[in-house]
C-alpha cells in the first residue's frame, strides 16, 4: 500500500484493469435490469448534483513540502481535515489552495500517524470559511452505499477545478472505508462524503486495482477530535470497533511478534500481558505480523474475551482478556 | 450485459417520454454496445473502438491509436469482421473518419447535443470494442487540454559528434523503448534526414505530432539498423519517465491539444479510445479521445467535429467532378 499524496511517493504496481460502479463483472455491481436501478441511478445523480456545488467550495489543494494533496474545511473558522501522510508533523507552515485559485497559509496540527488522520488550521481569525459538515453516525456508511469524493488529483488545476468520483462503499473497517471511488497522487487527504454531502472519509491510500481505494474514515476524527485539533500527535492503540487491548507491538529480532509497551491501566496490564512477551495465536489463529493482530483485534467488540498464547523467557502461557473501551487519546 | 443495458435504456425512455411527450424518439436499442467496432491487429489484439456514424459503414476512431487502417481488422457488432478504408485523417481533432468496406444496414449512433451535460451526470462508454459497457459521471470542468507537441523518450548526448548523437537514456515504457532503442544507440538518421547535432532531433520531433511514425537508422556495436518510432505526447513521456503504470491499464499516446474536451470517470484503457460516449438514453454525445491517467479519462464533445465530420462524408460521397473541357 502506498500513500498518494505526491507522485513520488505512489507505487502502483500491477496493470490491473479494474472496474468502477456499476456494469461491470469484475468487481462493480451489476446493474440488473430493472426500472428500479435506473431510477436509482438518476436519484443518485440528483442527490450529488445537489450536493456538489456547496461541497466543493470547502475542498482545498495542500502544498506541504514538495507533495501536492487536498483538503477540505469542517468549520467556519478555518479548521481543515486531511491525511497525516501529507502533514507528516504538527507545526508545519502549509499552503492551501481554495476552490477559487486563492492561496492561504496554514499550519497542520494534530497528526494520527496510525490511522492518517490529521488536522490544520487556516491562519488569521476570518469565521465565515465555506465548511462541509461531518457525518457522526458511520453506520450508515454501509457496505453497497453510495458515496462521492472529490479531490486534486495530480495537483491543483485552476481550469479543471476539483475532480469528482461517484462510486459505492465497499467495505468498512473500525478506521478505514474501501470504495469504487478512483483515486491518484493529490487525492491525498481530499473528502470521501455520503450523498447528504456529509464527510464519511479522507482519501488515504491506493492499492494495486482501481476498486482498491482506502480512505480513513471520520471515526478516529471524531475520537481523536479534542487532540487533533491541540496539534497532539495521537497514538492509536490496537483497538477494535469500541473494543480496546492496549499494547503495542514490535517484530523482534527473531522476526516474532513481540509485545514492545503495555498501556498503563489497560485491559492488556490487567490480564497480566507483560513487554517482551511474544504473541504466539489469538484465539488460536497464529500471529504472524502487526497489520494481521491489529486487524485481529479490531475486528472484535469492546467487552469481548479473547484469547492470547503467549510465549517468554519465562515459558508459554495463555493470557484471557476482556477488550475494554479506550480512554480518550492524544498526549 | 447486453440484455442488461437494453432494458435500462428502454426504462429510460420510458421515463422521459412520459415527462417531456415532446421528446424525440428514440431506439433504446441503439446502445454502447451495438454502435461500437472492436479495431483489431491481426492476431486479434485490441488496439482501438470505433463508432459507426452511418449505415452504410461510415466510422470515427482516434488516429493516433489506428495508424493504417488497411493493415488493422474491424469487427463488427454482429461479430462479423471486416476491412476499412481511409476516408480523412484529422490532426486537430486526432480523429479519423472510414469507411468498412461494402457494409450496409449498420445502427450508426444517434448524436444528441452534448452542452447540457453537467458535473456529476451519468454517462456510458463501450469497453473492449463494445463487449462491456461502463458507467461514470462527468467529473471536471469542460475546457481546453493545451500541449501538442511530440516526444520519443530518450536523452541524448549533449556534445557535437560528427557521426550521429548518442542516447543516454530511455524513459520507460516510452515509444523509443516500445521501437527496442536502447542506451548507447547512435541515432544516425530520422525520417530519412542525415543527424549531426541532438538539436536537430529535439527540433525534428517536436515538429511533428503524437501518433505520426518515424523510421529511426541507428548504430549499435558498429552496426546500423533501422526502426520505426510511434511518437506520443510529449507531456505524457516527460511526465512518465519511469513507466510507472499510473493509470492501471496504460494512457493513450496523445493525451493533450484538444480544443474542448468532457471529462469523466468510466474506468476505460486506451484502446476503448474512439468509441462513443453516451448518455443514460443511450445518444451519444462525444468519442472517448484520451486516457490520461488513472482517474483521468476525456472525451470529444460532438459539437467540436460532428459538423466537419458531416461535410467529410458528403464530399467522400460526391466528389466534386473534374470540370469538362
Amino acid at each position: 500500500m502506498s500513500g498518494i499524496s505526491g507522485w513520488p511517493s505512489l507505487t502502483v504496481r500491477a496493470a490491473v484493469l479494474a472496474v468502477i460502479v456499476i456494469l461491470s463483472p469484475e468487481g462493480g455491481r451489476a446493474l440488473e435490469s430493472s426500472a428500479a436501478e435506473v431510477g436509482e441511478l438518476l436519484k443518485i445523480q440528483a442527490q450529488v448534483q445537489s450536493k456538489l456545488d456547496a461541497v466543493s467550495r470547502a475542498v482545498v489543494a495542500v502544498e506541504a513540502g514538495d507533495g501536492a494533496a487536498s483538503g477540505v474545511i469542517v468549520s467556519a473558522d478555518g479548521l481543515v481535515m486531511t491525511a497525516a501522510h501529507v502533514t507528516s508533523n504538527p507545526g508545519r507552515a502549509i499552503t492551501l489552495i481554495l476552490a477559487d485559485g486563492r492561496r492561504v497559509s496554514g499550519k497542520s496540527l494534530g497528526v494520527d500517524t496510525w490511522t492518517d488522520a490529521a488536522m490544520m488550521r487556516i491562519d488569521g481569525n476570518k469565521k465565515d470559511w465555506p465548511h462541509v459538515s461531518l457525518c457522526r453516525d458511520l453506520r450508515v456508511a454501509k457496505p453497497g452505499s453510495w458515496c462521492f469524493g472529490l479531490g486534486h488529483p495530480g495537483g491543483f488545476d485552476r481550469s479543471r477545478g476539483p475532480v469528482l468520483r461517484v462510486g459505492h462503499v465497499l467495505k468498512q473497517t473500525p478506521n478505514r472505508l474501501h470504495t469504487d471511488c478512483v483515486l491518484m497522487g493529490g487525492d491525498s487527504g481530499g473528502p470521501l462524503f455520503n450523498l447528504n454531502g456529509e464527510v464519511i472519509g479522507i482519501h488515504s491510500q491506493i492499492w494495486e486495482s482501481r476498486d482498491q481505494n482506502v480512505h480513513v474514515s471520520v471515526a478516529p476524527f471524531l475520537r481523536g477530535w479534542d487532540a487533533l485539533k491541540k496539534s497532539g500527535v495521537v497514538n492509536t492503540w490496537a483497538m477494535g470497533a469500541g473494543g480496546w487491548l492496549g499494547v503495542h507491538t514490535r517484530i523482534s529480532p527473531g522476526a516474532e511478534l513481540e509485545v514492545a509497551e503495555v498501556a498503563k491501566d489497560s485491559p492488556a496490564a490487567r490480564a497480566g500481558l507483560l513487554a517482551g512477551d511474544i504473541i504466539v495465536t489469538l484465539d488460536g489463529e497464529r500471529m504472524l505480523d502487526q497489520p494481521q493482530f491489529s486487524t485481529a483485534i479490531s475486528s472484535r467488540a469492546s467487552g469481548e474475551t479473547i484469547s492470547i498464547q503467549v510465549k517468554s523467557k519465562a515459558g508459554p502461557r495463555v493470557v484471557d482478556v476482556k477488550l475494554g473501551t479506550k480512554p480518550p487519546e492524544g498526549n | 450485459m447486453k440484455r442488461a443495458l437494453f432494458a435500462i435504456l428502454h426504462f429510460a425512455a420510458a421515463v422521459i417520454h412520459a415527462e417531456t411527450p415532446a421528446a424525440a424518439p428514440h431506439d433504446p436499442r441503439k446502445t454502447a454496445a451495438e454502435t461500437a467496432i472492436r479495431i483489431e491487429k491481426p492476431d486479434g489484439t485490441l488496439v482501438g473502438t470505433g463508432v459507426i456514424v452511418t449505415p452504410d459503414g461510415y466510422f470515427l476512431t482516434k488516429a493516433s491509436e489506428a495508424l493504417k487502417l488497411d493493415a488493422l481488422s474491424f469487427r463488427l457488432p454482429d461479430n462479423t469482421v471486416a476491412k476499412a478504408r481511409e476516408v480523412r485523417r484529422n490532426v486537430r481533432f486526432d480523429l479519423v473518419l472510414g469507411q468498412i468496406v461494402k457494409a450496409a444496414g449498420l445502427v450508426p449512433v444517434k448524436w444528441n447535443e452534448s452542452k447540457s451535460i453537467a458535473l456529476g451526470q451519468w454517462l456510458l462508454a463501450p469497453k473492449q470494442g463494445g463487449r462491456e459497457t461502463r458507467l461514470g459521471v462527468m467529473s471536471a470542468r469542460r475546457r481546453e487540454i493545451k500541449g501538442g507537441s511530440a516526444a520519443i523518450g530518450i536523452r541524448m548526448a549533449e556534445t557535437n559528434a560528427t557521426d550521429g548523437v548518442q542516447i543516454t537514456g530511455i524513459a520507460e515504457d516510452s515509444p523509443a523503448a516500445a521501437a527496442g532503442l536502447k542506451e548507447d544507440d547512435v541515432l544516425v538518421a530520422i525520417a530519412g534526414d542525415v543527424i549531426k547535432e541532438y538539436k536537430a532531433v529535439h527540433e525534428l520531433i517536436r515538429s511533428r505530432e503524437p501518433g505520426e511514425e518515424l523510421e529511426i537508422q541507428y548504430r549499435r556495436d558498429g552496426k546500423v539498423s533501422k526502426c520505426t518510432v510511434r511518437l506520443a505526447s510529449r507531456n505524457r513521456v516527460l511526465s512518465n519517465w519511469t513507466g510507472e503504470d499510473y493509470a492501471n491499464g496504460g494512457i493513450s499516446i496523445r493525451t493533450d491539444n484538444f480544443q474542448e474536451i468532457i471529462q469523466h470517470d468510466i474506468p476505460l484503457g486506451p484502446a476503448d479510445m474512439g468509441g462513443p460516449l453516451l448518455n443514460l438514453l443511450g445518444q451519444a454525445v462525444g468519442i472517448n479521445i484520451a486516457r490520461v491517467d488513472r482517474v483521468t479519462t476525456f472525451a470529444l464533445p460532438m459539437e467540436i467535429f460532428w459538423p466537419s465530420v458531416q461535410q467529410w462524408i458528403a464530399e467522400d460521397r460526391h466528389p466534386p467532378r473534374a470540370e469538362a473541357r
